[in-house]
């Protein structure tokens, strides 16, 4: 029942190869998170000399999260990696700051350098009828937001079966790319496979019984990705516009 | 008007042997029309209610779950007729190639109601019928339930009110027949009516996967609303109660229902209402609960339906209704006293926020132990010389007897269990006082959770050095517990947990491991 999780910034051992190799955490509603430098009394210990003992808090509240900024000094900016720039700033002793992103990166100010918290909120709700949610209508199980990368991506996926071929191989990870470019110049490789593990997430997808193994495994979930995609008409063929049309996001 | 319907259809179109007449309501996927027969035939009605679904090719957005949707309600009408789910007579296929968007479209021709409970309760709120009705739509979940079906969809939309004013369920797009223990539905549900661990949960490619508990959920939160016009969870909108639904369900907020709710009830929708699905009431007994509390509810529209033929229920087991409805009634005023008391009786100014973390070191504070009861168990536990009596061994034990509710009242058990600890009276009297004193008199119901736990704590204490000190087997502390329930002569004689009290063990250890803090494991 989590709705916000942190991808903790990268630490110094594993940070040249830009793997995380901390897990992320699941927070559910209500649930805080306190970060800093200190091991003692912080759920993410971060250990770089220019972070305050407790530096601050992330707290899920709903399908959002609010910030608290514990700093006596610095002020901490959250971006919208998607958003063309959008940030927020949270100054010193600012408690309970509200985020609206569903992608957020908090950028610690470190003594020099500036250490990513990533932060995602999977479960935003997105418009689907006119009256917005209703609590007595039956509805889908999930909300995508069509112009976020990750709905390119999976209309990218699906694009060879909606196109009347309901057997067609799935397209490459490479051929995806090739395929987003036009729209999404700075696509690469490791930008698409990021967004299908998020999918992954923000879908909700049942891990398959092979989840350990990574290699094999990834077309195992581009696969599951489609089906459900498809079954739930996530993506239909006029939204299949998104793969040439500019987007209507700030991109 | 058939603006914003899912299917608009004209009047006086024809399919089949039936005429469209007026439109009768539209869902998120389907729209009903009332219709005629237009040549009579047998087994047909004269009129009936049709369900379009717009499974053509050339609706404009060639939908694939809506045939998905179609056939399983198709499905479960032909497999299954029952007194309480509405009938279907016959399947049909528009085939009109000049209306592209009816073309393809799947038509269920369906029993003709008069209304839906929604309709009636936008009507008139807190329907004095609303028992009766309640009783009947939860005699069509047993059907359902019995016959290996899950509903998958309930909510007042979905319950239907017939011409002699009974109720019966409709609306089984979402229905799926059980697997073993859970069945598949299509990841759709609404919002309101579903239950906290549906939300988000993890979908596979076959679907998500549902219980009859599900079910259960969802008729605790209708019965709510027809009898108090609110929502059991708290909040404006859909999104405020869906998050109260996963704070009640992760421990951190209690819940608390209505005070309009009459006290038979509010024992029936907390069992609905219980946490997880293990935790929920079942179907059938269930349906008895309710049955019995709609038969002590008056109601004046139905009176024929009072009775309920062949499930009457003798004069002995109203009256048993009735006692129990007056100690759910002296119970709960008891725990708003006893919650209110903890939260700002001790301490005062700082400590305000101390009850939260109190005993953190012996009793993990993220698990859902009642912030009310935590300096109630970790005092207990501290009060005992053994070791073996912990915070955590106390928080299990309650968690396993009651799920922390402090109005628990069970007078069906023996002489009747009571209390956030299922205190018998009898052997309470015997670890009430502090003092070691029995008491004069046999305590009688409601039990507050202010004698209950520290009692617990002194009967554990007593049980410890008479539990053989070798030759058992288990978790010591879970032994405990174990004899808690039994007593510590049948655990010495089985030399471990006596077979019939394994699962009760196996829950109060998975909760002292979840409640112990990592480094007391």
């Amino acid at each position: 029942m989590y709705s916000i999780i942190v991808v903790p910034p990268p630490t110094t051992e594993d940070g040249h190869n830009g793997r995380h190799t901390d897990p992320q955490i699941r927070l559910a509603p209500g649930e805080r998170l306190t970060f800093g430098r200190s091991e003692t009394g912080n759920g993410l210990a971060i250990a770089h000399e220019g972070v305050s003992r407790k530096a601050g808090a992330i707290t899920a509240q709903g399908a959002f999260w609010i910030l608290s900024n514990f700093s006596a000094h610095q002020t901490y900016v959250v971006e919208n990696p998607e958003g063309a720039g959008e940030h927020i700033k949270v100054g010193p002793g600012r408690l309970d700051a509200p985020v609206p992103f569903e992608f957020s990166r908090i950028v610690l100010p470190a003594a020099g350098d500036l250490l990513p918290i990533e932060v995602w909120a999977p479960r935003h709700d997105y418009l689907r009828s006119p009256e917005g949610l209703d609590g007595a209508t039956t509805a889908p199980a999930f909300s995508v937001d069509r112009t976020k990368r990750y709905f390119a991506v999976l209309a990218a996926l699906c694009e060879p079966r909606l196109r009347g071929e309901p057997h067609a191989p799935l397209p490459t990870v490479d051929q995806v790319v090739e395929r987003l470019r036009p729209n999404w110049p700075a696509a690469s490789r490791t930008s698409v496979q990021w967004n299908i593990d998020y999918l992954a997430v923000k879908l909700r997808l049942k891990p398959g019984p092979d989840t350990a193994d990574t290699g094999p495994r990834l077309n195992g979930k581009k696969e599951s990705l489609v089906s459900l995609a498809l079954r739930f008409d996530l993506v239909r063929e006029d939204d299949l516009l998104v793969l040439t049309e500019p987007s209507r996001a700030a991109r | 008007m058939t603006e914003g319907y899912a299917v608009s259809v004209p009047k006086g179109y024809r399919v089949g042997s039936w005429e469209v007449r007026d439109p009768i309501a539209t869902g998120a996927f389907g729209s009903v029309y009332e219709a005629r027969c237009t040549h009579a035939r047998e087994g047909l009605p004269k009129s009936a209610a049709l369900k379009f679904l717009p499974t053509g090719t050339g609706t404009p957005r060639q939908l694939t779950h809506l045939r998905e949707l179609a056939e399983r309600e198709v499905e479960l009408h032909r497999r299954l007729t029952r007194p309480r789910l509405i009938r279907m007579y016959e399947t049909l296929t528009v085939d009109d190639p000049d209306h592209p968007d009816l073309d393809g479209a799947t038509v269920l021709v369906l029993e003709r109601a008069e209304g839906s409970l929604a309709a009636l309760l936008a009507r008139s709120p807190r329907p004095p019928q609303g028992p009766a009705l309640l009783a009947q739509t939860c005699e069509g979940l047993a059907q359902l339930h019995r016959a290996g079906w899950v509903h998958g969809d309930l909510k007042p939309a979905n319950v239907l009110l017939m011409k002699d004013g009974s109720a019966r369920l409709a609306d089984f797009n979402m229905a799926a027949e059980l697997e073993g223990t859970h069945a598949y539905t299509p990841a759709f549900s609404t919002p309101d009516y579903t239950p906290p661990e549906l939300l988000w949960s993890e979908i596979g490619e076959r679907g998500r996967q549902i219980r009859p508990s599900a079910d259960i959920w969802a008729f605790g939160v209708l019965a709510h609303l027809v009898l108090t016009d609110t929502f059991p969870l708290p909040g404006g909108t859909p999104s405020a109660r869906r998050d109260a639904a996963v704070r009640y369900a992760r421990g951190t907020d209690e819940l608390r229902l209505s005070p309009g709710l009459p006290d038979d009830w509010r024992e029936i929708v907390r069992a609905c209402l219980a946490r997880t699905h293990q935790e929920r009431i079942t179907g059938e007994t269930l349906l008895r609960r309710v049955e019995t509390a709609a038969g002590a509810t008056r109601s004046p529209r139905l009176p024929r339906l009072l009775g309920f033929g062949r499930r009457r229920r003798s004069s002995v087991m109203l009256g048993a209704a009735a006692a129990t409805a007056a100690v759910a009634a002296l119970g709960y005023g008891v725990s708003v006293l006893a919650d209110g008391g903890s939260d700002d009786g001790k301490g005062s100014g700082p400590t305000k926020v101390a009850p939260a973390s109190y005993g953190a070191s012996e009793l993990r504070t993220d698990k859902g132990v009642p912030v009310a009861y935590r300096r109630l168990i970790v005092d207990s536990a501290h009060d005992c010389v053994h070791p073996e009596v912990t915070p955590a061994l106390i928080a299990a034990l309650l968690k396993a007897e009651s799920n922390f509710d402090p109005d628990l009242s069970d007078p069906t058990v023996g002489e009747g269990e009571y209390g956030i600890a299922r205190w018998t009276p009898s052997i309470l009297r015997w670890y009430i006082r502090a003092d070691g004193v029995p008491a004069k008199e046999t305590p009688k119901p409601p039990l507050t959770p202010a004698e209950s736990i520290p009692a617990v704590g002194r009967y554990l204490c007593f049980m410890e050095p008479r539990l053989n000190p070798t030759g058992l087997s288990g978790d010591r502390r879970v032994l405990l517990a174990a004899a808690y329930r039994t007593s510590y002569k049948s655990v010495n004689d089985a030399a471990g947990v006596p077979p019939k009290y394994r699962d009760y063990a196996d829950r109060v250890a998975h909760y002292l491991k979840e409640y112990t803090p990592p480094r007391k494991k």
